[in-house]
């Protein structure tokens, strides 16, 4: 057993640490005040080719470790998380099923300008009446010929008014249920598909975040992702990784906070001293300090998992929940700490504290996990 | 143009530092390459780029000073050299230089580049002595480089004092960085992959002829006594209309804190 990184790792993590305080954690602010999408960084950021790292390198990726991956996603989130929205999605969910599935010829003009930043991906999922709940998906794929033709309305996409292609979910046999349900390839351009409204959001904000309509939008019928039936499938076998990544996420909003509140705690003096230096202001370090090392622990040992290609479903969900509620509880600690400047518009507490919510959804809802990681737990009884 | 860049691992500004008995000092593990130094790698990377040429990283240290010598190699160094400091005891700049000239005596340079000084220490003297035992001549405090490659010579602004000149001077020569000389690049992924799959060149003090223990005589300068002094907050008002008040100010973070 090792709990170390290797010395190549913490040389990644410590690069993009610094990666991301040079570059990204001056802006945050900003992108959360005006809840722009922020071009002129994208631009900036994506042209150093961080978004490859989970590809190979004949599409212009790295290929790196799934560790490796959770520490990325940690340490942009930490700059801010509405930019760490729009480039996971294009790292990862956004661009999956073109990579696993796509023709070489999509994969040239999606998949690649996609890690270089030239295109926007998104995948969509959500739908009014379905979140958690994908056996009830009502957008429809219908076989026409040599086309598939595409009817419904996605709600709550990532990137989904800006984007320049989307993996769209949608059910070929509503049927089936889940068996029904199919990945398929829509670009910009395409007739009928078009972005809906955009979503007002307490946190996360800069990612532009919104509906996406397709009305009898017609594609070939090569743009089935894999093969027909097996959506549901392939959505598990990334629905892990997704989850760890929400983990580590979740460690990136939390140590942004815990971060600040520590200077902080260091410099605020109240009754002749800095407040760090009261044993009740100690004690939420000390707890603070504890379950974020449990937490990235479990994403850390989740994603190694992966990375040995074990299953790891359960781990996977424990690391998503835990360092969710550990951010929870984190962003609302440091909001204690900076007592009223807590809730200050001028300080950070407050928008991490915003920040943190989405966590709660993103990945799946925790109503939904914990019942499902206990039946994965006790069997079917 | 064969470029050599010394640099230095040292905590990090905002890391937290006590004084402990017998001068020890307890250092919060939060470590960084050197600001100057930084500057030195920026600027022998750019010159690399244009006139063509190679950059090698030295640092004298412990083996988690490999992170700062990945750093440069991340921005585009082609090679970096440690030289383990393990079993050295304490030792001022003269040791440093002595075995920095030494590891550098057999390698081809055209020039060298070091920090004005380390952050920690701020002594700006490893620079100085290093050309003086390499016998080559020494620019300190060099706010901008133009390589004149056909008569091989450079030119170099410095910083004086209210003011600047420009210096011409032949190759070989060693300069150090002041604050001004560029902006330094953030890595992309394919340097960072690269850097990360590096094998760093490791060298031992005894390799370069010099016994480990032979350093505490050599060592000239030592540390009596390390402590911290409290800084006194002075507070000054200034007064006046808003247009006067922000007149002063402005004149006073020019000519005091020289942060304009």
């Amino acid at each position: 057993m090792d709990f170390n990184l290797t010395e190549e790792q913490e040389f990644f993590r410590r690069t993009i640490r610094e990666v991301v305080e040079k570059m990204i954690i001056p802006k945050a602010e900003e992108i959360d005040q005006t809840d722009e999408f922020p071009w002129e960084l994208w631009k900036e950021f994506t042209k150093l080719g961080y978004l490859g790292l989970r590809y190979p390198p004949e599409y212009g990726g790295m290929g790196l470790d799934k560790v490796s991956c959770m520490i990325f996603y940690e340490e942009i989130t930490r700059g801010s998380v509405g930019f760490a929205q729009s480039v996971i999605m294009n790292m990862l969910m956004g661009t999956h099923f073109i990579y696993r599935f796509g023709t070489e010829e999509m994969k040239q003009r999606c998949l690649i300008p996609a890690i270089r930043g030239e295109k926007i991906a998104t995948i969509c999922f959500t739908e009014d009446q379905s979140g958690s709940d994908l056996a009830s998906i009502r957008t429809t794929a219908v076989k026409d010929g040599k086309y598939w033709v595409i009817n419904g309305k996605k709600q709550w996409i990532t990137n989904g008014p800006i984007c320049d292609f989307a993996t769209v979910l949608a059910t070929t046999d509503p049927s089936k249920g889940l068996k029904g349900l199919n990945f398929f390839l829509v670009e910009k351009g395409t007739p009928g598909f078009y972005p809906g409204q955009k979503i007002q959001k307490i946190g996360c904000r800069g990612t532009v975040t919104g509906e996406l309509i397709f009305d009898n939008v017609r594609i070939p019928e090569e743009n089935l992702l894999g093969e027909e039936g097996k959506g549901i499938q392939y959505l598990q076998e990334i629905l892990d990784e997704i989850r760890i990544m929400t983990g580590a996420m979740a460690l990136g909003i939390a140590r942004s906070a815990y971060d600040e509140a520590l200077e902080y705690a260091r410099k605020r003096v109240a009754f002749g001293h800095p407040i760090g230096h009261y044993q009740l202001i100690r004690a939420k370090f000390a707890d603070m300090a504890t379950e974020l090392d449990a937490a990235r622990l479990l994403v850390w040992r989740a994603a190694w998992m992966l990375d040995k290609g074990l299953t790891c479903t359960k781990e996977a969900i424990m690391a998503k929940m835990f360092a969710t509620e550990t951010c929870i509880k984190v962003v609302d600690e440091c909001t204690r700490i900076y007592g009223a400047n807590g809730m200050a518009l001028e300080y950070a507490p407050q928008r991490h504290f915003r920040d943190a919510r989405f966590l709660l959804y993103g990945g799946g809802t925790h109503e939904v996990l914990r019942d499902y990681l206990g039946r994965l737990i006790l069997g079917k009884l | 143009m064969d470029i050599l860049v010394c640099i230095k691992r040292v905590p990090d500004s905002e890391a937290q530092v006590e004084v402990k008995e017998g001068n020890v000092l307890k250092i919060e593990e939060k470590y960084t390459i050197n600001f100057f130094d930084n500057l030195a790698v920026e600027e022998a990377i750019r010159i690399k780029e244009k006139v063509g040429g190679k950059v090698t990283v030295f640092t004298f240290g412990s083996s988690s000073s490999i992170e700062v010598l990945r750093t440069a190699l991340a921005m585009g160094a082609d090679e970096a050299i440690l030289i383990e400091d393990e079993n050295v005891p304490y030792k001022d700049e003269f040791v440093t230089a002595k075995v920095l000239s030494r590891a550098i005596k057999d390698i081809p340079y055209d020039l060298i580049l070091c920090g004005r000084e380390a952050f920690d220490t701020s002594s700006g003297l490893v620079g100085p002595f290093l050309g003086k035992m390499l016998g080559i001549p020494v620019i300190t405090m060099v706010t901008k480089v133009e390589v004149k490659p056909d008569e091989r010579q450079l030119e170099v602004e410095r910083e004086i004092e209210e003011g600047r000149e420009l210096l011409r001077v032949n190759l070989p020569v060693l300069l150090t960085t002041q604050k001004g000389l560029n902006e330094p690049r953030v890595p992309t992924v394919m340097g960072l992959l690269k850097a990360m799959k590096a094998q760093i060149k490791r060298i031992k003090v005894e390799d370069l002829g010099i016994k480990p223990d032979s350093i505490g005589e050599e060592t000239k300068v030592e540390i009596s006594k390390l402590w911290e002094e409290k800084k006194k907050r002075r507070i000054r008002w200034i007064k006046g209309t808003p247009e006067e008040m922000v007149k002063e100010l402005i004149e006073l973070l020019k000519s005091e804190a020289r942060v304009l």
